[in-house]
């Protein structure tokens, strides 16, 4: 099922696996030229701290864009027979995060050779460098969590509630600004900073950018909190999505 | 017969572990069982929606397709459901390939269920032939190994040619049908739906058809028929079930059809 989707998805595009890159360079290209000019952000590289909150950002929203409206979508599938519901959301997870780790990897070599030409580390540096850059393996698995439960849910509420999937095309762009991908929450008055943590996504991409770029965490404590909300969301799509599929049929 | 019913469960319980396969050696001698099942639909005038519910102008409209069946199939039996427009053939078959949830009652049902009604659903557009026969094997409930195993006989009997290669928006009608139907029949299944689509393709392809499913007849397949073409299936099946309203009106051998034909006019 990952598999038809990638392929699916790259059957027509001539530039195939090029686009998977490509895609997020341009978004951080345009963005990072606009707000350098209207955001003081106090990070070294700008660009390198766009594209590192960039890439898991466009992982989630890609995915659960396209989850939420899927059941409706792949109508003919789910009248065919009583495979498990849940396989067609995950084969879009699977398949958008098989993208993203590929596009990951490319970056983590550009940041190694960042260090290496222009901060000039030495082999011992390099090397605690790369360790620390492992933690963000964790953070992908958080992220995947994060990922299914939302997909979870707002499928399942779709197939019953349709415009479920106006709010959600609605709300990502918003969402988008209520995440630090382009300012750091140290920009924010302080009562707003702690406020975003409510978004479980807030804490995931300081993490990134802690792990990748040093960069500190505006409040650890909150972060656990992020972390508290994600497995809460995962259970409850879980939850609902299992409640529901057997009645999708009804409904689609 | 549901005297039975208990001693069957605890051997069940045990046998799961100890076999490998419990596909088929689960079944005991019914196949399919229904008891006391309801389906309940929300008629929908239009799309539903979020912002409807949260001010409270839901159509609570509620109808009943199937109202109260019973019904035991054992093993190997060839039923034929029959039965007007709007009786609740469609949805009782759906409930017994899993397609969806009854809303009240037990459903049983003892083996992999591949229907034949919808043979082009889970085909995608875009991928090769290839591909989909490994997305649609997965659909009706194959294994990989078995896939594998199966797709050049699948191809063969589809006889979709060098078009294997071509992603399936070059295919004609006829050649999606085909494939479609291809999958199926390789799937191996415990218990087969059909209704009377085998109009598809082309003499030949119809032939071929009707002797795969002869197959089926002499093994001892469970099939489950709905139909309209009392030509077609009153001398196949052994069983017949007539359905109105959503309740067995009649249950039982070639005199059902006779008292079905009466009330035609």
């Amino acid at each position: 099922m990952t598999l038809k989707e990638i392929k699916a998805r790259y059957k027509k595009a001539v530039l195939g696996f090029l686009w998977i890159f490509l895609n997020p360079v341009l978004q951080m290209l345009v963005i990072g030229f606009i707000f350098q000019f209207f955001v003081p952000v106090r990070v070294d590289n700008y660009f390198l701290f766009l594209f590192t909150g960039l890439l898991p950002w466009n992982f989630f929203s890609y995915s659960v864009m396209k989850n939420t409206p899927i059941m409706t979508n792949e109508r003919s599938m789910i009248k065919k027979s009583n495979f498990p519901r849940e396989s067609i959301v995950l084969a879009v997870v699977f398949s958008n995060l098989f993208h993203m780790m590929i596009a990951w990897m490319l970056l983590l070599l550009v940041l190694i050779g960042d260090k290496v030409v222009t901060e000039h580390y030495s082999l011992t540096q390099l090397t605690d460098y790369s360790i620390r850059l492992l933690y963000t393996l964790p953070l992908i698995g958080w992220l995947t969590l994060l990922t299914t439960g939302f997909s979870l849910l707002f499928a399942a509420l779709n197939v019953k509630y349709r415009d479920v999937n106006f709010l959600v095309q609605a709300v990502m762009p918003l969402w988008f600004y209520a995440t630090p991908i382009v300012y750091t929450l140290q920009l924010l008055p302080e009562f707003f900073g702690s406020l975003l943590y409510l978004n479980p996504m807030t804490g995931l991409i300081e993490l990134f950018h802690a792990v990748v770029l040093m960069q500190p965490v505006y409040d650890p404590e909150l972060v656990i909190l992020d972390v508290f909300l994600s497995v809460v969301l995962f259970f409850l799509g879980c939850w609902i999505f299992i409640r529901e599929a057997p009645y999708f049929d009804d409904w689609v | 017969m549901p005297k039975q019913q208990p001693k069957k469960r605890t051997t069940r319980k045990k046998s799961q572990k100890t076999v490998s396969k419990p596909r088929t050696e689960l079944i005991g001698p019914l196949a399919v069982s229904l008891r006391s099942v309801k389906k309940r639909y929300t008629l929908h005038h239009e799309k539903p929606t979020f912002v409807e519910k949260f001010f409270g102008q839901t159509y609570n409209e509620q109808f009943m397709a199937i109202d109260g069946i019973d019904l035991s199939i054992p093993k190997g039996q060839k039923v034929a459901i029959i039965g007007r427009n709007g009786s609740g053939k469609t949805t009782l078959l759906k409930i017994i390939c899993g397609v969806t949830k009854q809303s009240q009652g037990d459903v049983r049902v003892n083996g992999r269920v591949v229907s034949l009604i919808d043979l082009e659903a889970g085909f995608h557009p875009e991928l090769t032939g290839y591909e989909n026969i490994a997305l649609n094997g997965l659909l009706v409930g194959m294994s990989r190994s078995e896939i594998k195993e199966r797709t050049p006989q699948i191809i063969e009997f589809a006889g979709i040619g060098s078009f294997i290669d071509a992603p399936l928006f070059t295919y004609s009608e006829g050649m999606k049908l085909r494939l479609g139907f291809s999958v199926a029949v390789h799937a191996d299944p415990d218990i087969l739906v059909l209704d009377e689509m085998i109009a598809t393709g082309d003499a030949n392809f119809q032939k071929k058809c009707f002797n795969r499913i002869e197959e089926f007849f002499h093994q001892n397949k469970t099939i489950i028929t709905v139909s309209h073409v009392m030509s077609f299936i009153e001398p196949h099946y052994q069983r017949f079930v007539w359905l109105e309203k959503g309740k067995v009106k009649l249950d039982g051998g070639k005199e059902v059809v006779a008292a079905y034909r009466k009330t035609w006019k």
